[in-house]
């Protein structure tokens, strides 16, 4: 029983971000339907729908926002993530007008990305994992809302959130935004390598890995000085691996990492399972090879966190 | 007279190898038949590591990377049933498994046998040693492994 609706909300913000990943481990596993598109993925076109379906699986948004358990149509949204503040239901994010995101302007998707905002002004729940998606570029968002747009658009209806109190209390959230949420792309860092600066793009903006692997403080807020140093109680009470070349893949090499990404094999000849084995399914298998060794190379550079 | 003896003989003895199949499954210890699953996973997973050092181009002669190919189909012809065998859920000594592996036993059926083939294919390959091939073998492997690991498995510790 939360004290105050602060302390409830610290509760709430510590836990929402990994409602997404409680929710993966409940999937089905059929091999998932292609998100559809005309148009292959490819992050070099000269096409932004083909670019923007490559960032579209890089960011791992189909998963999410499409009730496959149930039948549901392709990114319509539906799909419930259970958490013990109550269930939320992701929204529909096809082109729709009326019930999915058919009105949305760039300028309006950009903003829903990178300050946690809909149209309308009312913020959003971070269980829709801003403070990575935060750090797209511009032009990757603008890539991605061409694709969603290109999609076909399905009329369903949002199924309202069905929150506990204060967890439901919206009007909490810009409380908890103005704390925790650092608006922006990060320049890239000219003292490193082309792809160390993609690698960590890929990492913690579109991937959003640091929402699972980086631990977080009492205050619901990533610990940056601990990133990626992984966590003993995930959802479940599921251990989350360190990331860092501190513990458990201290002995990997570059090609174990894009290995593990490619096929979801660790060193030891094992298959992840689990929530990891959806992220793999769905998103870093369709990287291309060379982002593959982006973010191992951006991984092996980490300081050992612990 | 003789042969009539023969035949009994060989009867009693199939009866009696029967009896004693059926008398192991039944008296098995759940927490020993637990262990042999894990080490029959133990030996998949050795084999996928020799062959994923020879895909990665870490080591591995082509000899072993067919034996491991050898292992890993030898595994998958095993009956499913009998690697998982009722009461050795999550609990039962170091058992990772969900009890929905058998609440939805027709789909663990569907992913213990869609290994086969696969498997199948990685013998093949590792016999022919090209290297593409092994790589795109081992990755179709390595799907049915994750995909009953995703639906089934608890996470590891």
């Amino acid at each position: 029983m939360p004290a105050t609706p602060l302390r409830a909300l610290r509760i709430a913000a510590a836990l929402l971000p990994l409602a997404l990943w409680a929710g993966g481990t409940a999937r089905a596993a059929e091999p998932a339907p292609a998100p559809p598109t005309s148009v292959p993925a490819d992050p070099a076109s000269a096409d932004p729908v083909a670019r923007g379906a490559y960032v579209f699986q890089a960011a791992g948004c189909f998963g999410c926002h499409t009730d496959e358990k149930a039948g549901g149509k392709p990114l319509a949204g539906g799909r419930a993530l259970k958490t013990p503040f109550g269930t939320f239901f992701t929204p529909n994010i096809t082109p729709d007008p009326q019930t999915g995101i058919g009105r949305w302007s760039d300028a309006d998707f950009i903003r829903a990305f990178r300050e946690g905002v809909r149209p309308d002004g009312a913020a959003l729940f971070p269980a829709f994992p801003y403070t990575s998606y935060t750090r797209m570029t511009d032009q990757d968002l603008r890539d991605l809302k061409a694709y969603l747009f290109a999609q076909a658009p399905v009329s369903r209806p949002n199924t309202p959130h069905d929150l506990r109190a204060p967890f439901g209390w919206r009007f909490l959230l810009p409380v908890w935004q103005a704390m925790h949420l650092e608006e922006g792309p990060r320049p890239a860092d000219p003292s490193k390598p082309a792809e160390w600066n993609r690698g960590r793009y890929l990492a913690e903006a579109l991937g959003h890995c640091g929402e699972c692997h980086t631990p977080r403080n009492a205050l619901g807020a990533l610990e940056l000085s601990r990133a990626y140093a992984g966590t003993p109680d995930g959802p479940e009470g599921d251990k989350v691996p360190n990331l860092t070349p501190a513990k458990e893949m201290a002995d990997w090499s570059l090609g174990d990492i894009e290995s593990f990404l490619e096929i979801g094999m660790l060193p030891d000849g094992d298959f992840a399972g689990g929530s990891m084995a959806e992220v793999v399914r769905n998103s870093t298998s369709r990287l291309t090879k060379a982002d593959r060794h982006a973010i191992a190379v951006y991984l092996k550079s980490l300081p050992p966190a612990q | 007279m003789h042969i009539r003896f023969l035949n009994l003989l060989a009867a009693a003895a199939v009866s009696a190898t029967l009896v004693a199949a059926v008398g192991t499954a039944t008296a098995a210890d759940p927490v020993d038949q637990v262990k042999a699953r894990e080490a029959l996973m133990k030996k998949m997973g050795g084999g996928m590591k020799v062959i994923g050092q020879f895909v990665k181009g870490e080591g591995g002669t082509q000899d072993e990377v067919q034996k491991a190919a050898a292992a890993i189909a030898e595994v998958s012809a095993n009956d499913v049933a009998a690697v998982f065998p009722q009461g050795t859920a999550k609990g039962v000594g170091d058992s990772h498994a969900k009890p929905e592996l058998w609440a939805q036993w027709s789909k663990t059926q569907q992913l213990w046998s869609d290994m086969r083939p696969a498997a199948a294919k990685l013998v093949d390959a590792a016999k022919a040693g090209d290297k593409a091939q092994v790589a795109q073998a081992m990755q179709a492997t390595g799907k049915t492994c994750a995909n009953c690991h995703e639906e089934f498995r608890i996470k590891k510790q």
